[in-house]
């Protein structure tokens, strides 16, 4: 429905990941092959045979340019699916394709190369090297690569300025606040010039303000580069904000799978339902969701709303008119919305389902 | 009784006991039901049963005699041992003229230059001091003769136990194999790698040097790889994220992360090196412990301690240098080595163009005469007849006959299995079914060895030593803890006795408190306490600052402060202060054998004086034994990743 | 097990440093000796009369012979071993040692005989004059048992105390005791060093003890002993180190060299060969080094220059 959606309906998925697994303990193979174990859950699963099941048979695609988040509570499996998909924990089960290419079957050399140019991972708690400066952190990636001092000096130095760091090139991680240290991580990530940006919780390390700033930094960087991110977090509200999609995951299997909009519309059982209970929708519901059908009353559409704006605006649009407001798409009429609709968005009454 | 439980299964019950204590010494009580009428219908005598001894002193003597007969004539000795033994005598040989080439001018400037680069001024003037010093005791040779042999010896150490250690750091079945040999080595007394080295390579510096190498690697492995181990994961993952090849990752990464625990690696092992390259005198080491060794000859107290101090003097600086540039981040600026370096090649032309390279003999100050003073005033006024406490001679008597004769006694009194019996129910309430077994197996093999009766003796000896350590021990530790001017005073003690080679403090220990096992004891616990002391005031004073400061909101006084929070926070480290007590004291049994301690350290004693390998290696390897045993007694669970203080 | 892989590793590599030569390391001297002039290195026996030849000895190589003296304090037998491999030059006193002798003089021709200190040593028991003189019989063996009591200390429990001192002395005593069938139970001292200590302190306070002991020795000096009569020595009645019941011998102490220094030593070989003196003399050194706490370059000097005829004659 949304833009994002009939988008990537015509560009081919840059990650595909199919039925993936991921089984720690003895005999881990047999779990996902075996049906009457594949579907136990986790407790039983670990009472019968001693595995513990990370990842249980998750599937999703992620398309060019969008940023997918993963969301889950600790334990939920949401790290180490991020790190199935550069293997840097192997997976057990499942295939992962990387514009095309199946990852599970590259082999050593071959992998490197994934890792070194087309996917670069941001970490929660940094993962700077201590005993170096922010500049060579920066450049790590980039020496691991073979290149010149000089020139990778040179390179680090530009995303450095890119990142808000200038200045700082001679400091050690160890006398940088956090933010700055992520903003390294940051950093050292873009410098090889990755495809994909993997997050993995990468502000929940950080004071909640900073953390703001750094959200604001992703989708600054995301509308200007366009980059495919793969962004872990905990943090609903962070999802909601940074995500074009969102995988909720539970116990390692995938709940819910859709936007923020769907998510918090919609929610795919309970669970997701206790999940987005206290999220303000007027944020993130659209008018698209709120409006009814209805007519705009002539080819002019004064205080026309469009159909991708939150409710929280039309609220204040309406609330002004004190009328039903137009709902507008490509200078289009689709429906309106009037108060009504909008309180029983807020309230988070059933929708009528209408035909729009 | 016991039987109705017997049937549980064997092998199932350590994983699952869930009042461990309790089930494991049911466990063992059925066992013992069922084993020792056995074993007692068999062997029926209270000792260790002759028929379950091995004889080994007809082999081994064959052995040390064929090695002797062998020694310039086998291939294994002309192309083997000979190498090694001739590249140790040439290396030492090398730096020992070097250092005599360079002059005392410059190997002071040197050292209180390096210093400085490394620790800063105020260090930089101390190892300065401490050079001079060593030359105005008059110990300028013995000084460089046993540098000379520590930097031989520590280089070793220290690629081996980096070797080893990376070995053991990458590869976990490496780690599996090493870890506990490294352990055990650990625990080992030092005297107990002489003999071997001796047996092969007679007396003199190789000997030494090999046996400081295998007793100086050890730490240095370890800590190798716990630094590699240690490395933060997450710093690890992201350096693999970015495509790292394996040794990128070993060069970039792990090593620069294990920086830390490398330092402290060298640290431990050139303390270990200096006490070793003293204790080595015994076979030939030359040098300082040399000298002390010989004063003892002589009965001069004031003797041993000019040689005594300027150890102490090596070993504080070298300690603080190493330490300091464990915890600095590395200095910037290589032209200030480029300057240092420079200066202290110009001190020692210099030196030599005035032919100044000799310690001048008229720069020495004899601190013999009133240190001899000094003691003999103590131990005339302190070994008999002082009022109503008695002398110290006195003491000795009562505590020989009050506490070392009863639990000899007992020890020995009791049958064989139920010394085992004991040791396994300690081991195992204290740690898993494994270490209960090596405990056992270390107990049962001094049986085998047939030690039995000297090895009890010699345990009732550690006992009784650990108790008075472990009393005065918590005891200045907690005053320590509670007080900073206290520990800051006692710190330099405490240096001071640690690194103060045992050889110094022998004749005062005999002349306060005669001939026999009590002098053998109050050596050991002069040895153990700085360790124990050091290990409980750091535990008290690492309690929870919040746990204190809420107690201390509750109105709790200073007593109760430590009864109620202190002591039970702190419970880990008392626990490492048992264990290192253990451990240190078991270390200074052979000193024991030359005070009259008898038994076990008297037999390592005679084996070496003796030449009779056969005797020496024996209660070498009950010492160890018996120090195994010891250590997987007082050892919890959690094993310790560091040594000591 | 670590060893050996090290020993491997090394001795690849050492392998291909020497090209595969081989190395004898009986051959091999001190990394010290020889350190910047012609060096001889002399062993120095625990006791302090052998620290009285080495030190008159040392004395006379550098300041007569323009010698660099290193000592090295090794005990008896590994003495003899160090000796034979050329690692020390020389002993100055050894108290017989049949074994040795046989194995590195006779069979290996590593070391040669030196020749006669000049001095007799004698082992024996003993006990503080000031106790014999009180009671007299105690210098008979036989009497011995009578004043087991008053001998006792808390090591030695019910039986009287015998003294005995470091490991590396002879010594029969505890075959003896059995034997002889007396009271008396044998304490280690463990090092002389401690068997001093405890004498002078019993000294000090009077006290009766019987201790093993031997002469020459300074303690003498400072504590004065009478020696206690044990069954006469005949010659081999101490064969059966199980069965003895005598007294120990009257032994002349003698000097060895290593083969090649005697060979090649020059001037300090031959000086150490014609080195002899008689018990007097060493007392006389020992008793400045041990009781007047001169260090033994002093002492040596001091005896050095007031006995020039002695030792003119080892210089000729």
């Amino acid at each position: 429905m949304s833009t994002t959606t009939t988008d990537s309906a015509t560009t081919a998925p840059v990650f595909s990941v199919e039925g993936l697994w991921k089984v720690f303990g003895p005999k881990a193979d047999s779990v996902p092959a075996d049906p009457e174990l594949a579907a136990l859950p986790p407790a039983e699963l670990r009472a019968r045979t001693g595995c513990t099941a990370a990842v249980q048979d998750v599937s999703f695609d992620v398309r060019k340019g969008e940023v997918f988040v993963v969301m889950g509570l600790s334990g939920s499996g949401k790290s180490t699916l991020v790190r199935c998909l550069t293997r840097l924990i192997e997976p057990t089960a499942g295939t992962i394709v990387i514009d095309g290419e199946d990852v599970r079957a590259m082999d050593k050399s071959r992998l490197r190369e994934l890792r070194r140019h087309r996917a670069a991972m941001v970490f929660q708690h940094f993962g700077l090297l201590p005993h170096r400066t922010v500049l060579d952190n920066v450049a790590y990636g980039l020496e691991i690569q073979g290149m010149g001092k000089a020139e990778r000096r040179e390179r680090a130095r530009k995303v450095v300025e890119k990142v808000g760091l200038e200045g700082m090139e001679q400091r050690r991680p160890g006398q940088l606040s956090g933010g700055q240290q992520q903003r390294v991580g940051l950093a050292r990530a873009l410098a090889v010039d990755p495809e994909v940006l993997l997050f993995d919780e990468p502000f929940s390390a950080l004071d909640p303000l900073i953390r703001r700033d750094m959200q604001e930094e992703v989708v600054r960087m995301h509308r200007e580069e366009g980059r495919t991110m793969v962004f872990i977090t905990h943090d609903l509200s962070e999802a909601l904000k940074l995500g074009d999609r969102i995988a909720l995951m539970r116990d390692g299997r995938v709940v819910q799978l859709g936007t923020p909009e769907e998510i918090v519309g919609s929610p795919a059982d309970d669970y997701v339902r206790e999940f987005v209970r206290d999220v303000p929708r007027e944020q993130v519901m659209t008018v698209r969701t709120a409006m009814r059908a209805g007519d705009c009353e002539g080819p002019e559409h004064p205080g026309a709303i469009a159909a991708d704006a939150v409710v929280a605006e039309a609220i204040k649009v309406v609330s002004r008119s004190r009328k039903p407001a137009c709902v507008v798409e490509d200078g289009r009429c689709l429906g309106v919305v009037d108060h009504e609709r909008l309180l029983d968005v807020v309230a988070g009454t059933e929708l009528r389902k209408e035909a729009v | 009784m016991a039987t109705v439980t017997a049937p549980a299964p064997r092998i199932a019950l350590p994983g699952l006991l869930r009042h461990r204590a309790v089930h494991k010494l049911l466990l063992l009580a059925v066992a013992a039901a069922i084993l020792v009428p056995l074993a007692n219908a068999r062997w029926a005598s209270g000792s260790w049963p002759s028929a379950l001894t091995v004889d080994l002193t007809e082999p081994l003597t064959r052995t040390s005699d064929w090695i002797i007969d062998n020694r310039d004539t086998h291939p294994l000795f002309l192309y083997f041992f000979g190498h090694v033994s001739n590249a140790v005598v040439l290396s030492v040989r090398a730096v020992y003229l070097v250092l005599l080439a360079v002059g005392w001018a410059g190997v002071t400037a040197f050292a209180g230059l390096v210093a400085w680069r490394v620790a800063g001024v105020k260090l930089a003037l101390g190892t300065a001091a401490a050079f001079l010093a060593c030359g105005l005791l008059g110990m300028w040779i013995p000084t460089m003769q046993t540098l000379a042999l520590m930097v031989v010896a520590v280089l070793a150490s220290v690629v081996v136990g980096a070797l080893l250690g990376l070995a053991a750091g990458l590869s976990d079945r490496m780690d599996r194999i090493l870890r506990p040999i490294l352990d055990t080595m650990q625990v080992m007394p030092a005297y107990a790698y002489l003999l071997p080295m001796v047996l092969v390579f007679g007396n003199g510096v190789p000997a030494a040097v090999l046996a400081t190498l295998v007793y100086a690697a050890p730490p240095m492995a370890r800590l190798t790889s716990l630094g590699l181990r240690g490395a933060d994961k997450e710093v690890l993952e992201a350096v693999e994220s970015l495509g790292s090849t394996a040794r990128q990752r070993l060069l970039t990464a792990r090593i620069p992360l294990a920086r830390k625990e490398l330092l402290l690696g060298l640290n431990q092992t050139i303390m270990m090196a200096l006490s070793m390259a003293v204790i080595a005198s015994v076979i030939g080491a030359g040098g300082l412990g040399d000298r002390v060794y010989q004063a003892l000859g002589s009965v001069d107290v004031g003797a041993a301690l000019a040689a005594g101090i300027p150890i102490v003097l090596l070993a504080v600086v070298l300690d603080r240098v190493t330490g300091a540039a464990g915890d600095g981040t590395e200095g910037s600026g290589r032209a200030g080595w480029a300057y240092a370096l420079l200066a202290a090649v110009a001190v020692a032309v210099a030196g030599r163009l005035l032919g100044r390279l000799d310690w001048p003999d008229a720069w020495t100050l004899d601190i013999a005469e009133p240190v001899n003073r000094a003691v003999g005033w103590m131990t005339d006024h302190l070994y008999s007849g002082v009022p109503v406490v008695g002398g110290t001679a006195e003491w000795a008597g009562h505590f020989t006959t009050w506490v070392l004769d009863p639990v000899r006694d007992g020890l020995q009194g009791l049958p064989w299995w139920s010394v085992l019996l004991i040791v396994a129910a300690l081991a195992w309430l204290i740690g898993t079914w494994q270490t209960a077994l090596t405990a056992v197996l270390a107990m049962a093999a001094i049986g085998v060895l047939g030690v039995w009766q000297p090895s009890l003796d010699t345990l009732s000896q550690v006992l009784a030593a650990v108790a008075v350590t472990l009393v005065l021990g918590f005891a200045i530790g907690i005053a320590a803890a509670r007080s900073d001017r206290v520990e800051r005073m006692l710190r330099p003690v405490l240096d001071v006795f640690q690194t103060m080679p045992q050889f110094v403090y022998l004749i005062p220990v005999v002349a306060l408190f005669g001939v026999g096992r009590a002098p053998a004891v109050a050596a050991a616990v002069v040895y153990a306490l700085p360790a124990v002391v050091r290990i409980t005031a750091q535990g008290l004073r690492q309690v929870d600052q919040a746990s204190l400061e809420s107690a201390r909101s509750l109105g709790a006084t200073s007593g109760q402060q430590i009864r109620q929070v202190q002591l039970p926070l702190a419970r880990p480290a008392l626990l490492l202060a048992v264990n290192q007590g253990v451990v240190l004291v078991l270390a200074v049994v052979i000193i024991g054998g030359l005070v009259g301690g008898g038994a076990l350290g008297y037999d390592v004693v005679f084996g070496l004086a003796q030449g009779d390998l056969a005797t020496g290696l024996v209660a070498g390897a009950a010492i160890v034994c018996l120090g195994l045993m010891l250590d997987r007694v007082t050892q919890p669970t959690e094993r310790r990743t560091k040594k000591g203080a | 097990m670590r060893l050996r892989t090290t020993a491997v590793v090394g001795s690849l590599l050492l392998l291909t440093v020497t090209g595969c030569g081989a190395a004898d390391m009986t051959k091999q001297a001190s990394p010290f000796a020889n350190a910047g002039a012609k060096t001889v290195t002399l062993s120095t026996q625990s006791w302090v009369g052998a620290q009285a030849n080495v030190a008159v000895a040392q004395y006379l190589l550098e300041h007569q012979l323009g010698y660099r003296v290193d000592t090295v304090q090794i005990d008896e037998v590994p003495a003899w071993d160090a000796l034979g491999q050329g690692r020390v030059d020389a002993i100055l006193e050894d108290w017989g040692h049949p074994e040795e002798e046989q194995r590195y003089v006779q069979d290996k021709k590593t070391i040669t005989r030196g020749g006669d200190l000049g001095v007799t040593g004698h082992i024996g028991w003993y006990v503080p004059t000031y106790f014999a003189k009180q009671h007299p019989d105690v210098t008979n063996w036989k009497n011995l048992d009578k004043y087991a009591s008053q001998m006792r200390t808390p090591e030695s429990g019910a039986k009287g105390q015998l003294m005995d001192g470091s490991p590396s002395y002879v010594t029969n005593d505890k075959a003896l005791v059995k034997n002889l069938k007396l009271d008396y139970q044998v304490v280690f001292a463990g090092s002389e060093a401690a068997q001093i200590t405890q004498m002078q302190q019993f000294a000090k306070e009077k006290k009766p003890f019987l201790t093993y002991w031997y002469t020459p020795q300074w303690l003498f000096k400072k504590v004065p002993m009478t020696e206690v009569k044990l069954p006469a020595y005949k010659e081999g009645c101490d064969a059966d180190p199980e069965k003895v019941a005598c007294a120990y011998p009257h032994t002349p102490l003698q000097k060895y060299l290593n083969t090649d220094f005697a060979r090649s030593g020059g001037e300090a070989a031959a000086f150490l060969k014609k080195f002899k003196w008689t018990t007097e003399d060493q007392d006389e050194v020992s008793l400045m080094i041990a009781d007047q706490k001169l260090s033994p370059e002093e002492a040596a000097k001091k005896w050095v220059d007031s006995h020039a005829s002695t030792w003119k004659a080892w210089l000729s």
